[in-house]
């Protein structure tokens, strides 16, 4: 084993984020950071790197994602399916470039943004993030509650034992047991995979039952917002950047970590289309096609037309990822408050060792819980609205990530090259431009946008954009000595040492006007999902 | 459960908690701004607003490496009337800065003492 000048160098704010990395297949230690020549010794490490993307990824197929899928596949059947991949791709680049802000700097996205930023800022992307996770968390028992009220258990139980589960996992004071718990969850998630087989042998003679009463059905623009805002979720930034820096891992392990991210994007990939595809093939052609009320009932929808057991899978599903997409959701709050504050934060510390941290965790967690549980909360409206929601608050996210990752103070040679500004600002200028529409199509409802207005919308948002996002970054300086190896090592400052970061003005100006479009824009949202909820 | 050795004969024990908790003590004490706030300490109970002037740092950073500190307990905050006044921890909090500064002062003005045992060192090697 040869022993690296600067194993353990890079700055942490929590004493708990430096040492080995103890993952739930494998241990790497600190002072290992030799070349990994065979191909046995980088699965080996491959494997214990591997955690955060499997997870943050995996966990996108939370409530609010099965629900939506299961939405799109009943009411729009496959046209909607290659938009998935799209987002997938979205998806790999913007988790690869927090992955990196983590692995680099070992401080979380919010701490970055306060500092880089101004506290202001920081905190008003904290205050976003703690509100759209705590309505995302809310979304997550409603999962639970329709998904294991399939099963006949009332939600007066699922609901507070998943909350105790919840709390138990992350409070073991080992980072080795959450993962493995979160893997085993994880893995339960391929049950889409017979569902899809299920619904597609599903047997004619089933009588189709009358259509179920409809809900409010949102339009199509409203749907591919709800789509993508449940998708590329604001909390998967928070979550991976501060889980990558809380697994230890530093630059010299970015490269497994992208593939992490990779393997992860897969899987996303594959539970996604799986309900999609499930849904639309058990629904087409009969009286629930476009009627989608929730996920409770297509649950019941689905044994009606593939069979108890699919209707059972789906349950098993929803659950499934409403548990792993609870414990991200409320870990990317914790983790984000203690970064900020500069408490302990970390899963590898116990109950009483960190209490600010497993403390915000069970408070956002009985919060949501109980608000499940009053009686009469129009809980399906929730869910979609909550999506829409996150999608808009996205972009400022984005926004600041992109600014983050040209930043040379903060991430020295790491930061994105030219041809990935240009796809990244592509993507955030597509995700604006959608937003944008939303907000268009919720001020006036009597507004028919199209798909061709839609589409090219987006795109032309994304073409400018790309334009932009080429300029963002400043010339790649070739600085001599920058050999790889150096580059493995090189690591971000202590956060308190860092410069102020040089201030354009355009960059402020943009910064505001962006800001108050989106205060504008959840303002309207809020009125709009009020209105619905009165008028149904 | 690791072993070490402080003086010949007498062995103490640490487990991987104590370890721990130490290394947290230490990590509390390995930023330059919060050594200087406990330096400040050391004189007596201050409030935010006496190591602001003292340090001429900004307040929020005092603040921020407060809460650290006493996260870490190594200050303590009491109220006294309207304000709100920090003081060191306890004796050993005392004890371990006071150790840590004869430390490197010792390696910064080389004493008669230390020097010898630096040339001891090089023999040793020689």
């Amino acid at each position: 084993m040869r022993f690296a000048p600067s194993a353990d160098r890079r700055s942490v704010l929590d004493r708990a984020h430096r040492g080995d990395v103890v993952g739930a297949a494998g241990r790497v230690l600190a002072v290992d950071t030799a070349p990994r020549p065979s191909r046995r010794r980088q699965v080996a490490t491959l494997l214990a790197v591997m955690g955060p993307g499997v997870v943050v990824m995996v966990a996108d197929n939370d409530a609010g994602g099965i629900a939506t899928y299961a939405q799109v596949g009943q009411n729009d059947g496959l046209r909607l399916v290659w938009l998935l991949v799209v987002l997938a791709g979205i998806l790999f680049v913007n988790q690869e470039m927090v992955a990196r802000l983590g692995a680099v700097t070992g401080a979380g996205h919010a701490r970055l943004i306060s500092e880089r930023f101004g506290r202001r800022w920081g905190a008003f992307a904290l205050g976003d993030l703690i509100v759209v996770n705590l309505l995302v968390l809310i979304t997550e028992f409603i999962g639970i509650a329709f998904g294991l009220g399939y099963f006949g258990v009332s939600r007066y139980v699922s609901v507070p034992l998943a909350a105790l589960a919840l709390i138990t996992v992350s409070g073991t004071g080992s980072f080795r047991s959450w993962e493995r718990a979160m893997y085993t969850l994880v893995a339960v998630s391929f049950v889409a995979v017979p569902l899809l087989v299920l619904a597609g042998h599903h047997n004619p003679a089933v009588a189709p039952i009358p259509a179920a009463p409809h809900g409010p059905v949102p339009g199509t623009v409203l749907l591919v917002v709800a789509l993508i805002g449940t998708t590329v979720a604001p909390w998967q930034l928070f979550f991976q950047q501060s889980n990558v820096v809380d697994k230890r891992i530093t630059a010299r392990w970015l490269s497994y970590e992208r593939v992490d991210t990779a393997v992860g994007t897969v899987l996303f990939t594959g539970g996604a289309v799986a309900i999609l595809a499930a849904c639309a093939f058990a629904f087409s052609g009969t009286p629930f096609h476009g009627a989608f009320v929730n996920a409770g009932t297509v649950a019941s929808a689905l044994r009606q037309r593939a069979g108890g057991w699919a209707g059972a899978l789906f349950a098993v599903a929803l659950v499934d990822g409403s548990i792993l997409g609870a414990s991200a959701v409320t870990l990317s709050t914790s983790y984000a408050i203690g970064d900020v504050r500069g408490t302990r934060h970390s899963l590898h510390r116990r109950w009483g060792d960190a209490r600010t941290f497993h403390g915000s965790y069970a408070a956002c967690v009985v919060a949501s819980a109980a608000g499940v549980l009053i009686p009469g909360a129009p809980l399906g409206v929730v869910t979609i609205g909550v999506q829409v929601l996150a999608g808009v608050l996205l972009p400022s996210a984005l926004i600041f990530l992109l600014l983050l990752c040209n930043d040379r103070t903060v991430l020295g040679p790491w930061v994105n090259p030219r041809w990935l500004n240009t796809v990244a600002g592509a993507v955030v200028a597509g995700l604006l431009a959608l937003s944008a529409l939303l907000t268009l199509t919720t001020l006036f409802p009597h507004v028919a946008l199209g798909w061709a207005t839609v589409l090219s919308a987006a795109t032309s948002a994304a073409m400018l954009g790309a334009v932009v996002g080429r300029r963002i970054g400043q010339p790649d300086i070739v600085v001599s000595g920058q050999t790889p190896p150096d580059r493995q090592f090189w690591t971000m400052p202590a956060i308190e040492t860092l410069p102020p970061p040089s201030r354009s003005r355009s960059r402020t100006v943009g910064l505001i006007v962006l800001r108050v479009y989106l205060m504008v824009a959840v303002t309207v949202l809020v009125a709009r999902l009020a209105q619905l909820i009165a008028g149904s | 459960m690791k072993t070490g050795r402080a003086h010949p004969g007498e062995e103490i024990r640490l487990d991987e908690e104590s370890a721990e908790q130490l290394a947290d003590a230490m990590y509390a004490l390995s930023t330059p701004s919060r050594v200087q706030i406990l330096g400040c300490l050391l004189k007596g109970a201050c409030s935010v607003g006496d190591l602001v002037r003292d340090l001429g740092m900004e307040q929020s950073a005092v603040s921020h490496q407060l809460r650290v500190l006493r996260e870490h307990r190594l200050v303590k905050a009491e109220p006294v009337g309207r304000r709100r006044l920090y003081a060191i921890y306890d004796d050993h909090v005392t004890e371990l800065l006071r150790a840590g500064l004869r430390h490197v002062e010792e390696r910064k003005r080389p004493s008669a003492n230390s020097s010898k045992r630096r040339l001891a060192a090089r023999d040793h090697r020689s």
